[in-house]
C-alpha cells in the first residue's frame, strides 16, 4: 500500500492514494474489481462504455471510475444496489444488440465474460442487425461491425499508441461504426497493419484473418507459450497461441499492457509474419549445389565445409577484403558477435556489417 | 496539427459539397488532420455524410402531424433524391421541408407534384419568411416585434458599469439558461471571469434542433441586434476577445440577419476589440448539447465530452469558455440597461419574460413573450385555443415528455415542471388533441432521438434503438399479451438510459415513452 496523505472512502474502507490517480486505479489497487470496457492503461479515458460507472456522495449521477480523478474525503460506494443494477441493465441492453449464437472469434470475449460475471438478464430480446460488414482484402485483420461495442479502443489506439489514424469513429447514432476513410481497405490507407486494434478489443469484433483460413474452427483452446519476437533486436515480449492438437501456431498475440517492456504492443511481423513456422517451403536440412547448379540435401558437416572452402578460396584468389559480411537483423547481440568474430579473427577482415545498422 | 486548422475540416467538406469520394484524403492533406478522422467528422453530420439526398422532410412530431411522412413517401415515389430529417425549427410553419440548405416552411403536396421529378423544381424561389410572434400584456425583456437598437446604449452602460458590476445585476436578474438547463447565467460568468487562463471565449449556441422549438430562430431574424450586444456585453464582462457564433446551416434566414447585424456594428464602431466568428453547423441536434457543440468548433465528431470538466474551465480549444444559449444572450441587454431587479420582477414564478414556442394543435402557433411561470391555459388564449379537444402537450420539446390536459394550468417554469417529471427545456410547446394516439406520438419522439444520438455511449445509442423496436413490436396486431410482453423491459432499458447515458440526450429519451405509458396506458391498449 502506498503511504500517502491522501485518502477516500471506498464501500467504507479508508484508501490512500497518490495524487492524480484514478478512482479505477485506487480500486484496483485496493482490491476492489471494477468492471471496464473502453479503458486501457495506454490511452486517454474515454469513458464511452459505462461498465465502471460507481456511485460517489454528493453527486446526483454515477460517475466514470477510469475518468474521475481520486479527491480526499471522496465517498465512493462500488457495491450497491443501483451500481449492481445499472451493471445488470448495461449487460443486458449490451447482449441484446449482440449478434445470436455462440460464436466468440477464438477470442476470449470480455464482454460475455463479464455477463457472466455480473449478471445480465436472458431474457432481452436480441435487436435486429444492423451494421453490415465490407469486404477488405487485406490479409491480417477483420471487422465485424455487429459484434463491435463502439468503445473505441481500436481507433483510440491507432491515433494515440500507433500514431497512424488509419481508422477512426464514423457516422453516428445507431449507424456509428469503425471506419477508414471513405470505407477503403486497409491496404489503402496509412494502416500499418500492426494488428494493435484487434489485441485492444473486447469482444472479437476486430479479429486475425489467418486462423479463420486455417481448417481449425476458431473458438478452439489455444495454449499461450511466451517467447521473445526475432524479428528485430528490441525484445518484445509475445505469446504464440499454440493449438496442440494440430501442432500448429495459430496466431500470435502480445502479453497484456504493463506487464513486458514493448507494453502490449507488436508491429505488423511480430504479430502476422508467423506462418514460415510450419511453411512447406521452410528448409530444414541444408542444401549443397550439385555441378548443374541443382539443391540436394546435405549433412551439416558438408555444408559447412563447403561454404568454408568457397570463402577460402575467393580470399586466396582475390585478397582477404574481398569478402564481407552482413549478418541479419534478426541476428541477436550475441549472434551479430559471432558474425564479426568469425569475419576478423577467421577471414581477417574487417568487412562486416549488420543489415539493420542503416 | 494547428487547432485553428483542425477548426477548418467542417468547414473545408461543405465547401466541397460534402462527403463525396477522395474529399476526406483532400480536406486531411489541407488541414493536416488525418483523412480517416475526416471521414469520422465529416459522416457524422448528415448534410456532409448523405450528398445524394437534396430534398429532405423534416418528421418532428408537429411537422409528422401535418403529414411530413407522406409527403416524404409521396416526393420518393415520384423520384425525388428525398430523405427524412430531424428537427428544422420550423414546427409552426409545420409541415416543413428542406432542399439542400434552405427550408421550406408550409410545404405542400402540390408542390411536389408540380416539380414533376426534378428536385431543382422544388419551390425553386424561396422568399425571405419568418414567423407570428406576439407577447402577453407587460413589459418584455426582449419584445421581438420591437424595433431594431443599434445604438449600442446597453453595451456603454455595461462599459460604465464595469465587469463586477455588470456580472451583479446578471446574477439579480436571476437569468436562467434558455437553452434548456435553466442554469444560473451569473453563475457561469463569475466562473469564466475567475479563471486565470488570459484566452477565454463566448459562444453562442445557435443551433436549435429540439422538436417543437423555434424561438432562437424568431430572435435572430428579428433581433439579432439584442443578441450581437448581450454577446458584447458577456465577452466584455468575462474577458473574452472572441465570440464564436454555432449557427444551423440549414437556417437560411438567421445566416443572413446574424451576419449583416455584426457587419453593421462593426460598421457603426460598436463593440472594438471583439472578434466575431460564424461556423455553420451542419445538421445534428447533438450539436446542441454544449460540449458536442465545442467538439463541432473545433472541426471533430460532435460527441458531448465527460463533465467535470464544465466549459467554463476546460472549453474550446481548452480554454475558459461561457456558452449560452441565443434567447439567454438577447435578454443581456435589457438586463443591463433596466437593472436586474427590473428583469427578476417581470417574471412569475421565475426571474424574467420567457418565450414559449406553440405549435401543434393550436390555432395561431408562433412565439410568445409571457412572464416566466405561464401555464398553458393562458398561452393557448392568446394564441386562439387549440385545434379540437386538449388531449395532452409537450411542455419543453422532446425531451420533456407528455402530460396529460388536466396539468394546463400548472407554471410553465423550471421548477414547477421538474415536479412531475417533466421539464421546461426549450419550451417548445407541442399541443395535442383527442385525435393522436399517445403510443404513435411516443414513436416520433424515440426516432428522433434514436436518428440525433451521437452513438458515443452504449445506453443511449442501443436505448434509443431498443426501445423504439420494443414500441413497434407492442403496437403490431396482435393479442394484448404479446404485446404487453414487447414493453416488459422498457423500465429497465429507461432506468439504464437514464442512469448510465453521458448527456441529456440519453438521460431524456426514455421519457416521451415512460410518460406516455404513465398517462396514457389506454393508448398502448387497443
Ligand atoms: C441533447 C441536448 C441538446 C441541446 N440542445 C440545445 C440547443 O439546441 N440550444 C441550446 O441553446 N442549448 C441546447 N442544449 C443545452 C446546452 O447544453 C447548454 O446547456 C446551453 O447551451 C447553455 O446555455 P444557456 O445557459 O444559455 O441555456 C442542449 C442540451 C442537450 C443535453
Ligand atoms: S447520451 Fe447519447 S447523445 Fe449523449 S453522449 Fe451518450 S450516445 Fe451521445
Amino acid at each position: 500500500m502506498i503511504q500517502s496523505r491522501h485518502q477516500l472512502s471506498l464501500n467504507g474502507a479508508a484508501v490512500s492514494f497518490a495524487a492524480g490517480e484514478t478512482v479505477l486505479a485506487v480500486a484496483a489497487r485496493a482490491g476492489t474489481a471494477i468492471p471496464t470496457l473502453c479503458h486501457d492503461s495506454r490511452l486517454e479515458p474515454a469513458g464511452c462504455c459505462r461498465s465502471c460507472l460507481v456511485e460517489i456522495e454528493g453527486r446526483p449521477r454515477m460517475a466514470p471510475a477510469c475518468a474521475t480523478p481520486a479527491a480526499d474525503g471522496m465517498v465512493v460506494a462500488t457495491a450497491s444496489e443501483r451500481v449492481a443494477r445499472h451493471r445488470r441493465t448495461l449487460l443486458s441492453m449490451y447482449l441484446a444488440d449482440q449478434p445470436a449464437g455462440p460464436e466468440r472469434g477464438g477470442h476470449s470475449c470480455e464482454l460475455h465474460a463479464m455477463a457472466d460475471e455480473f449478471g445480465a438478464a436472458p431474457d432481452w430480446p436480441k435487436m435486429a442487425p444492423l451494421r453490415a460488414g465490407r469486404a477488405d482484402p487485406n490479409p491480417y485483420i477483420l471487422f465485424e461491425p455487429d459484434k463491435c461495442i463502439l468503445c473505441a479502443r481500436c481507433t483510440r489506439y491507432c491515433d494515440e499508441v500507433e500514431g497512424v489514424s488509419a481508422i477512426a469513429l464514423a457516422k453516428r447514432g445507431p449507424a456509428t461504426t469503425i471506419s477508414t476513410a471513405d470505407g477503403r481497405g486497409l491496404l489503402d490507407t496509412s494502416c500499418e497493419l500492426c494488428g494493435g486494434c484487434i489485441d485492444v478489443c473486447p469482444t472479437g469484433a476486430m479479429t486475425e484473418k489467418m486462423p479463420r483460413t486455417a481448417a481449425a474452427p476458431p473458438e478452439r483452446e489455444l495454449e499461450p507459450v511466451r517467447t521473445t519476437c526475432n524479428y528485430c533486436g528490441v525484445g518484445c515480449q509475445m505469446d504464440l497461441n499454440v493449438d496442440r492438437a494440430a501442432n500448429r501456431v495459430v496466431k500470435v498475440t502480445s502479453p497484456p499492457p504493463g506487464t513486458t517492456t514493448n507494453d502490449g504492443n507488436l508491429c505488423v511481423k511480430g504479430r502476422f509474419a508467423y506462418d514460415f513456422i510450419g511453411h512447406p517451403d521452410r528448409l530444414t536440412t541444408p542444401l549443397v549445389r550439385a555441378q548443374d547448379g541443382s539443391l540436394r540435401e546435405a549433412s551439416w558437416d558438408e555444408a559447412l565445409q563447403r561454404a568454408a572452402d568457397g570463402l577460402r578460396g575467393v580470399a586466396e584468389r582475390h585478397g582477404r577484403d574481398a569478402l564481407g559480411f552482413v549478418s541479419s537483423s534478426r541476428c541477436t547481440g550475441e549472434e551479430n558477435y559471432l558474425v564479426q568474430k568469425l569475419a576478423r579473427a577467421v577471414f581477417d577482415t574487417n568487412n562486416v556489417h549488420q543489415c539493420s545498422a542503416t | 496539427m494547428d487547432e485553428r486548422q483542425r477548426a477548418q475540416v467542417l468547414g473545408a467538406l461543405q465547401g466541397a459539397g460534402g462527403l463525396t469520394e477522395d474529399v476526406a484524403a483532400l480536406v486531411g492533406t489541407q488541414t493536416g488532420v488525418p483523412e480517416a478522422e475526416v471521414y469520422g467528422a465529416g459522416s457524422f453530420f448528415h448534410l456532409l455524410d448523405d450528398t445524394a439526398v437534396k430534398l429532405r422532410m423534416c418528421t418532428g412530431l408537429s411537422c409528422a402531424m401535418k403529414g411530413s411522412r407522406e409527403l416524404l413517401t409521396a416526393a420518393q415515389a415520384a423520384g425525388l433524391p428525398a430523405a427524412e430529417c430531424s428537427c428544422l425549427a420550423a414546427c409552426d410553419l409545420a409541415p416543413a421541408a428542406l432542399r439542400e440548405r434552405e427550408v421550406l416552411p408550409e410545404f405542400g403536396s402540390a408542390e411536389l407534384d408540380a416539380a414533376g421529378g426534378d428536385w431543382h423544381a422544388v419551390r425553386p424561389e424561396q422568399a425571405a419568411w419568418c414567423g407570428a410572434v406576439d407577447a402577453l400584456p407587460g413589459e418584455l425583456a426582449m419584445d421581438l416585434a420591437g424595433e431594431r437598437d443599434r445604438s449600442g446604449d446597453a453595451f456603454a452602460r455595461a462599459a460604465e458599469l464595469g465587469a463586477g458590476a455588470v456580472i451583479a445585476e446578471v446574477d439579480a436578474a436571476g437569468l436562467q439558461g434558455r437553452g434548456g438547463a435553466g442554469f444560473p447565467a451569473a453563475f457561469k460568468w463569475k466562473a469564466v471571469r475567475r479563471e486565470t487562463a488570459e484566452t477565454r471565449y463566448v459562444v453562442l449556441n445557435a443551433d436549435e434542433g429540439e422538436p417543437g422549438a423555434f424561438k432562437d430562430r424568431e430572435v435572430l431574424l428579428r433581433r439579432p441586434d439584442l443578441v450581437v450586444e448581450g454577446l458584447a456585453i458577456a465577452a466584455a464582462a468575462v474577458g473574452a476577445r472572441e465570440v464564436w457564433c454555432y449557427l444551423g446551416a440549414e437556417s437560411g434566414g438567421p445566416w443572413r440577419s446574424l451576419p449583416a447585424e455584426i457587419d453593421a456594428a462593426k460598421g457603426a464602431g460598436l463593440y472594438d476589440g471583439i472578434a466575431f466568428h460564424l461556423h455553420a453547423a451542419p445538421g445534428a441536434y447533438i450539436c446542441g448539447e454544449e460540449t458536442a457543440l465545442l467538439e463541432a468548433l473545433e472541426g471533430k465528431r460532435g460527441m458531448p465530452r465527460l463533465k467535470p470538466p464544465f466549459p467554463t474551465q476546460v472549453g474550446l480549444w481548452g480554454r475558459p469558455t461561457l456558452i449560452h444559449n441565443v434567447e439567454t444572450i438577447a435578454c443581456v441587454p435589457a438586463i443591463v440597461r433596466n437593472s436586474g431587479a427590473w428583469f427578476a420582477g417581470l417574471g412569475r414564478t421565475g426571474p424574467g419574460t420567457k418565450l414559449y414556442c406553440l405549435s401543434g394543435h393550436v390555432a395561431r402557433p408562433g412565439v410568445y413573450e409571457a412572464p416566466l411561470g405561464v401555464s398553458l391555459d393562458e398561452l393557448l388564449e392568446a394564441a386562439g385555443g387549440v385545434v379540437g379537444e386538449l388531449k395532452a402537450f409537450s411542455p419543453g420539446g422532446a425531451s420533456s415528455g407528455f402530460l396529460p390536459a388536466s396539468e394546463s394550468g400548472r407554471p410553465l417554469d423550471f421548477k414547477s415542471l421538474a415536479e412531475v417529471g417533466s421539464m421546461l427545456g426549450s419550451a417548445g410547446i407541442v399541443v395535442l388533441n383527442d385525435a393522436v394516439n399517445m403510443a404513435e406520438a411516443a414513436l416520433i419522439q424515440l426516432r428522433f432521438f434514436e436518428a440525433e444520438s451521437c452513438g458515443q455511449c452504449a445506453p443511449c445509442r442501443i436505448g434509443t434503438r431498443f426501445l423504439r423496436e420494443a414500441l413497434e413490436e407492442a403496437q403490431r396486431p396482435g393479442d394484448g399479451e404479446a404485446r404487453r410482453a414487447a414493453l416488459r423491459h422498457v423500465a429497465d432499458a429507461a432506468w439504464q438510459m437514464n442512469e448510465g447515458s453521458i448527456c441529456g440526450l440519453g438521460q431524456a429519451a426514455p421519457l416521451p415513452l415512460t410518460s406516455a405509458l404513465k398517462w396514457f396506458p389506454e393508448d398502448f391498449e387497443a
